[in-house]
């Protein structure tokens, strides 16, 4: 089994700490989505776990070894850090040669992972020609190049077409139904909660959430329900019976909070209220993460947010 | 990981990006071009200036090629530099020692061979030019000049190429050793001769005379030179080893 184990973890750079006490495991099997606010220290984590990094204390390991002692480690972990890290005068090809040799990796696996991310035809291209989305096809044939039971990927949906963020999210999903243990880093809410079995989630360096997709919307959500009435007047009477109150929202809709819908079913069918629409409301990760991490986004263009809105 | 597959990988690096591969080209190109020029022109003149150093004569584009060979250490190691490259090859090659020594024995290995062939070379087809007065390579200190004219080009490629490690730029690199080279000498001249002798390019330069006037002989200079290039060597050594990638 190889998991990648981060125990008390810090990293200081002269007097910031980017990442203080940091202690996580993420599991095979699965996708683990890496979210905080920019500076939060996700980029810094995982160059400590490919040992690019020196940690200031504690330790990062790839199935209880530290990267270092990895005989032929792109057999073991793949990642991508940087698109722009590929030198631009190399092509595809080459790029990939000059890491597989290194590894004992065959020719014939360069071939292949150039196939799988679509770059087939343009291996023997120069790279700098090459689109963001192009850039980040090749940085992760080069984290599958090894076909490493461990993946890392910083921001892999950067600059992809519509057709790439598709493809990115079933490859994720791929590889861990394989058993393999996959880290992705994003920004992007909507992009996470659809790849995202599990979650890892930092704010200024510290772990602010270490759970499941699941358990963490349903963590951070209050019960809130959103209905369509043709009755308005007796729905609020009888709101206003059990002591909640309905807010109008768009398209003639309401919204009722710290209620579920189980609760005003059956209150509206006692009174013989007529609904056209009923459902619960749940968080998105986008608030949800939002609401985490309100206090520990060091970039943040302005302290109060309206959550509702967000 | 075995170091022949590291040294195989970086021997790749060198080959697969044209700007590095080319100016380890230029060395020859630049080498042989300006002999030809120089002793195709005004070979036999100076060959009969009362004086004239003939193996200096011979060699004397050297000068000019191991502008090619600085360019292709700073190069290949500042290549590693840019937009963190470096974190690539070193997820692949964590051992940083060995990663170090394969990159420097494929940088060094390569100049050493180019910077042979580059001296031959311009040694036999200069002597073309010169008529009655052309030497060959069994003239006393001609082989010693000939083999000590490509280590030196090896030599000052390899003390780049630790500088850049040390420095992580092609352009620090060149800033820093081409006025050491063209500038400082001129300056130092008058109040510090002796010092100037010692200067890596001019002590390993004494390898190129005839009879070199005073400093270091001829191997010795060329070993000066490599104690120039061993100490930048281990510079750059440190700074892989112990920096943040």
């Amino acid at each position: 089994m190889t998991s990648i184990d981060v125990h008390e973890l810090t990293k200081e750079y002269g007097t910031t700490r980017a990442v203080d006490r940091l202690s996580f495991r993420v599991q095979p099997g699965r996708v683990t989505g890496f979210l905080g606010p920019n500076g939060a220290g996700k980029s810094t984590t995982m160059r400590l776990v490919l040992g690019l990094d020196r940690p200031t204390s504690g330790s990062a390991t790839i199935g209880g070894r530290s990267c270092a002692q990895l005989t032929e480690p792109l057999r073991t972990v793949g990642a991508l850090l940087d698109a722009h890290a590929a030198h631009g005068g190399r092509t595809p090809r080459s790029h990939l040669a000059v890491l597989a040799a290194s590894n004992g990796i065959p020719g014939s696996r360069v071939r292949a992972v150039l196939e799988e991310t679509g770059l087939g035809d343009v291996g023997a291209r120069r790279i700098k020609s090459f689109s963001l989305g192009m850039r980040q096809r090749l940085g992760i044939a080069a984290a599958l190049l090894g076909d490493p039971r461990v993946i890392m990927l910083d921001e892999p949906s950067n600059g992809l077409d519509p057709e790439g963020i598709i493809w990115i999210r079933e490859l994720m999903k791929r590889l861990a139904r394989e058993g393999r243990t996959v880290l992705v880093s994003s920004h992007l809410m909507n992009e996470t909660a659809s790849f995202a079995d599990h979650l890892v989630v930092l704010g200024r360096g510290r772990l602010l959430a270490d759970m499941p997709m699941k358990q963490f919307l349903d963590s951070r959500s209050r019960p809130r329900v959103r209905l369509r009435t043709t009755e308005p007047a007796r729905l609020h009477a009888s709101l206003a019976s059990k002591g909640l109150t309905g807010v109008p929202a768009e398209d003639g809709r309401w919204v009722i909070d710290g209620v579920t819908a189980a609760e005003i079913g059956a209150l509206v069918a006692g009174e013989g209220i007529p609904l056209l629409e009923l459902g619960d409301e749940r968080a998105t990760l986008e608030q949800a993460y939002l609401d985490l991490t309100a206090e520990d986004t060091p970039f943040a263009a302005s302290p109060a947010r309206n959550r509702q809105e967000a | 990981m075995t170091p022949t597959a590291v040294l195989h990988s970086e021997w790749l690096k060198i080959r697969s990006i044209r700007s590095i591969h080319g100016s380890l080209l230029a060395v020859l190109a630049t080498t042989l071009g300006i002999t030809v020029l120089i002793l195709g022109t005004t070979g036999q003149e100076q060959a009969e200036r009362p004086g004239s150093d003939v193996l200096l004569n011979a060699f004397f584009a050297l000068t000019f090629g191991q502008i090619a060979a600085i360019v292709f250490g700073a190069t290949a190691v500042s290549s590693e530099f840019l937009n963190g490259a470096l974190r690539i090859s070193l997820a692949a090659v964590p051992r940083r020692s060995l990663f170090y020594a394969a990159k420097m024995t494929a940088i060094g290995g390569s100049a050493l061979v180019v910077g042979l062939v580059t001296s031959f070379t311009s040694f036999l087809v200069g002597q073309l030019f010169l008529g009655e007065h052309a030497i060959g390579l069994g003239h006393p200190g001609a082989l010693r000049a000939v083999l000590g004219g490509g280590i030196y080009l090896a030599l000052m490629a390899l003390l780049a190429a630790g500088l850049a490690a040390l420095l992580r730029s092609a352009v620090a690199v060149l800033g820093l050793l081409i006025p050491l080279f063209l500038i400082v000498p001129f300056v130092l001249v008058d109040v510090a001769t002796e010092v100037v002798a010692y200067l890596p390019d001019r002590a390993g330069q004494a390898v190129l005379h005839q009879n070199p006037a005073d400093g270091p002989g001829p191997w010795a200079g060329l070993g000066v030179t490599a104690v120039w290039a061993a100490a930048a060597l281990l510079a750059g050594w440190w700074a892989i080893r112990n920096r943040d990638a």
